[in-house]
């Protein structure tokens, strides 16, 4: 007796990892990222928000850097076709497991949890904005621009631009002509309380594609967050009471809170899972709570 | 036959109608297939108790059992089960207690000592290498458990250890504990089972060492584990007890409230260890055998003292809506005078405070956050007058005389009131308190394990839930037979193997890993083979309806729920992992002659 490890009405999160890189002169997905890599920071970030599998979709024999062991790791079959081929492996893997997929590139150093939901709840039927049925894809229009490798697509478009790919069309915006697409824009993102507190400017979806780029999001301070210690980690040391700190993961935060993030921590972010990752990206507005691995009895 | 290390090879059973006694030898196969403690004790209640006899009856065996690490010098190995069918359940019950009884109670040459029959009138029972004596308990009938203990003590020696019931065993209150040392085996209502034979206290003497195969192996090891035990996997019991779970349950809602209709409560911090340790804390203490020392003493500001753990301020707190800390501490201490289990006495409230709540039982003073009203049920219980009579018979059959649909937020499974792990958003943990043969039990289990640490999504279970649900399952089999304290298992990097290595210094016999983990699935399905033969059915392994058809949401936003498909599914693959039919019996028959008579 077998039983599919994630329900079929889940989401699962895509990141296109293939890409010349040719403007940056060095592979983005490998790039520091406050002692992560751009990759592991965004399927992580990715990871938080879908409750389904995190697929990387890669070149052929493309090196990646360490991952989460939890992310499955795809390949493209045929290099240099743009995201359309990422797309097709992505979704075609994702579509064991869910019904539909958030779907983004490697460079986006600023995407939110916030967001990637904000997009997955697009595919909620919502007649009263002329959705009475859910689209196809739900595709951010931020900034005046479409957003296609920050988007939602049903899995099952895979086999359409498998089909697309086969008649040499290769831009996005092929799919889009062929089906339902529900574009969100900024105040359509805004209106979304949790998202217009942690992210305003929207910065989900700035990439970087050049050495400067990299270089002044990297500058930016690591995100403010809420940290609460619990048990003996508050009453030892004076940890009690919770702090503000910016950290870009857990184990950047516990180091700051005097914590040595060992096997004998465990984590909560915002309520939700146990993580025993260090990695695991911390976002602006996230609530980290730490406590005793063996916390039960 | 010689007698392996570590054990006695008999157990002494009393007829308490008449003080006639019996010594059962007990096979080396028996020994090593069962252990002692829980897994024993199963064997034991399998042998012993006529099949259908109900939980009260003086027919019912009630069994004191040790284990092979009974006075031996490793750490946390004080510790004895008791064992018997459960007035609650209907179903096989054990729990665990510690401390200097344990000791003595094998060295008087035992390893388990089982109670059987009725007394004319109450009585002591006492057991020592000279024999065994029932004395007239008049004097301690009425008294709490502590009291009773101290009394014997004092009219018979310091050289006793007592195990004894207070007011709630007398008056055969379903959860009723029996204590000693202020711990209690406490749940399942084992002090109701002693109450209805007329026993107030049974005391022993014991003189009797028992050899160890490896004398200086086990010293070694010993000392090697009493060094691991002061190290961080036990910091957290050592300086605060588990009472540091409740802020963090709290933080990843977790923490049952009001009768589980939330998952966290709003007043949590006034209950937290990291307060009440800097303004109620009076005293720390360990068990006899212990250098971990969890035990954390507090006083309330009228001076009541009461150890408290998660368990009891749980049930007795947020699960009653009571957020006074001085008010929980009393009420843990009348829990502990009168003999009540937190858990079960604090659910079986809560049940009907939301009752009260919903206008389908006319108790107006019996309001969720009332702490006065929470002491008032506790002493209606004790006593059985008023709505505590129907109290005492625990929220299952309080729910079947209330009626309405109150049976649906009974909090409960097989009879037995659920711990404080919210199963919605720890579902593995919902798996456990599902299939465990003693009922809504977080001890036997230990699924909680699985759901908090980091690997699996905890609010949406699936077969990996199932297996890690297997494992922890596993893991307490072996350490409530050996019998280990569960606070000690963060220590062993390879606990089946650690094991039988140190069960190999005391015993002689050339175990491992393997043949402890297969000892473990034995003791598993040996008691639910008990429970089959006394009407266990696949229904039985169940969640009240509350939690199959109510979302909760965590800090983060996101929903829990556990749909009834869900929980089946996660049935049906613990049955298929355990070599169980879809109707949770075993597909294939044992041939193992140590479990024949079982199924």
């Amino acid at each position: 007796m077998t039983y599919t490890v994630y329900s079929m009405n889940s989401s699962a999160g895509v990141v296109l990892a293939g890409g010349r890189s040719s403007r940056m002169g060095a592979p983005k997905a490998a790039l520091n990222w406050h002692g992560s890599t751009l990759l592991r920071h965004v399927t992580g970030v990715v990871g938080r928000a879908v409750d389904g599998p995190v697929i990387v979709v890669r070149a052929p024999d493309q090196v990646l850097p360490e991952l989460d062991p939890a992310v499955a790791v795809q390949e493209d079959p045929e290099e240099g076709r743009g995201p359309m081929q990422g797309l097709a492996v992505g979704l075609s893997a994702a579509a064991e497991h869910a019904e539909t997929a958030f779907v983004c590139s490697t460079d986006l150093p600023f995407l939110h949890t916030a967001f990637v939901r904000a997009v997955l709840r697009g595919f909620q039927p919502d007649p009263a904005s002329g959705w009475a049925n859910p689209p196809d894809v739900v595709l951010p229009f931020v900034g005046g621009f479409r957003q296609p490798m920050a988007a939602g697509y049903r899995t099952d478009l895979a086999g359409r631009v498998t089909k697309l790919l086969e008649e040499q069309r290769l831009r996005p915006a092929h799919l889009f002509e062929e089906c339902a697409v529900r574009q969100i824009d900024d105040a359509g993102f805004l209106a979304d309380p949790r998202l217009a507190e942690v992210d305003p400017g929207l910065d989900a979806v700035v990439n970087v594609n050049t050495p400067e780029e990299y270089s002044a999001a990297h500058g930016r301070p690591a995100p403010e967050i809420t940290v609460e210690r619990y048990g003996v980690l508050a009453t030892r040391g004076g940890g009690r009471g919770t702090v503000r700190i910016r950290a870009a993961n857990l184990a950047d935060a516990a180091r700051q809170v005097g914590l040595a993030f060992d096997g004998h921590i465990v984590a909560a972010v915002n309520g939700d899972q146990i993580r025993g990752d260090g990695k695991l990206p911390l976002l602006a507005g996230d609530t980290v709570s730490f406590f005793s691995a063996d916390a039960g009895g | 036959m010689r007698t392996p290390g570590g054990y006695c090879g008999q157990a002494l059973v009393v007829d308490v109608s008449d003080g006639s006694t019996t010594v059962l030898p007990l096979p080396e196969d028996v020994l090593r297939g069962y252990l002692g403690g829980a897994g024993l004790g199963t064997w034991l209640l399998t042998e012993l108790a006529p099949a259908g006899v109900a939980p009260l009856d003086p027919a019912a065996p009630l069994a004191f059992v040790f284990s092979p690490l009974v006075g031996t010098p490793l750490t946390t190995s004080a510790k004895f089960a008791v064992v018997a069918k459960s007035p609650l359940t209907g179903l096989l019950n054990d729990a665990l207690s510690s401390s200097h009884f344990a000791i003595s109670g094998k060295f008087t040459g035992h390893d388990a000592i089982v109670v059987t029959g009725r007394a004319q009138a109450p009585a002591n029972l006492l057991i020592d290498e000279e024999g065994v004596r029932l004395v007239d308990a008049a004097a301690q009938w009425g008294m709490s458990a502590a009291e009773a203990e101290e009394s014997v003590r004092e009219q018979y020696g310091r050289k006793w250890r007592a195990a004894s019931i207070g007011p709630a065993g007398e008056r055969a209150v379903r959860y009723a504990t029996i204590s000693h040392d202020g711990r209690h085996a406490g749940r399942g209502g084992l002090g109701a089972v002693l109450g209805a034979k007329n026993i107030k206290c049974v005391a022993v003497r014991g003189g009797k060492r028992v050899e160890l195969a490896d004398r200086e192996a086990v010293l070694a090891a010993a000392k090697d584990l009493r060094n691991r035990s002061f190290g961080p996997a036990t910091e957290k019991y050592r300086e605060l007890g588990t009472l540091s779970n409740l802020l963090a349950f709290n933080a990843i809602s977790t923490l049952p409230t009001r009768n589980f209709q939330s998952a966290t409560f709003a007043d949590a911090p006034n209950l937290s260890a990291e307060d009440l340790a800097q303004s109620r804390s009076v005293a720390r203490s360990s068990c006899a055998s212990c250098s971990i020392g969890c035990e954390h003493i507090y006083a309330s500001k009228g001076g009541t003292k009461a150890r408290v753990e998660y368990e009891n301020v749980f049930a007795l707190g947020p699960m009653c809506g009571v957020s006074d800390p001085d008010q929980v501490l009393e009420a843990s201490a009348r829990c502990d005078e009168l003999g009540l289990d937190t858990i079960s006495a604090g659910g079986t409230i809560a049940w009907a405070m939301e009752c009260v709540d919903r206008g389908l039982l006319d108790v107006p003073w019996l309001r969720f956050g009332d702490g006065a009203a929470l002491l008032r049920a506790l002493d209606e219980i004790g006593a059985r007058t008023g709505v505590g009579d129907m109290l005492a018979e625990g929220s299952r059959r309080a729910s079947e005389i209330v009626g309405q649909g109150s049976g649906a937020f009974a909090p409960h499974v097989k009879g037995l009131e659920m711990p404080g792990y919210e199963p919605r958003t720890m579902q593995s943990m919902a798996l456990g308190l599902a299939v465990n043969a003693r009922g809504a039990d977080h001890n036997r289990s230990g699924a909680y394990e699985a759901d908090l640490k980091a690997g699996l999504d905890r609010v949406h279970g699936t077969a990996e839930h199932v297996r890690a649900a297997i494992q922890t399952e596993d893991r307490a089999a072996v350490m409530d037979s050996l019998i280990f304290c569960k606070f000690l298992r963060g220590v062993f990097t390879e606990p089946f193997e650690e094991w039988a290595l140190l069960l190999s210094h005391v015993t002689g016999w050339d175990v491992d890993g393997e043949e402890l983990r297969e000892t473990a699935r034995r003791i598993v399905m040996a008691k639910r083979a008990y429970n089959l033969r006394e009407g266990w059915t696949a229904s039985d392994d169940w969640l009240p309806e509350r939690f199959l058809d109510g979302s909760l949401s965590l800090g983060s936003g996101r929903t829990a729920t556990l749909p009834p498909e869900r929980l089946r599914m996660m049935i049906d693959t613990y049955y298929a992992e355990r070599g169980l039919g879809r109707d949770g019996r075993p597909l294939v028959m044992s041939t193992d002659s140590r479990t024949e008579s079982r199924t």
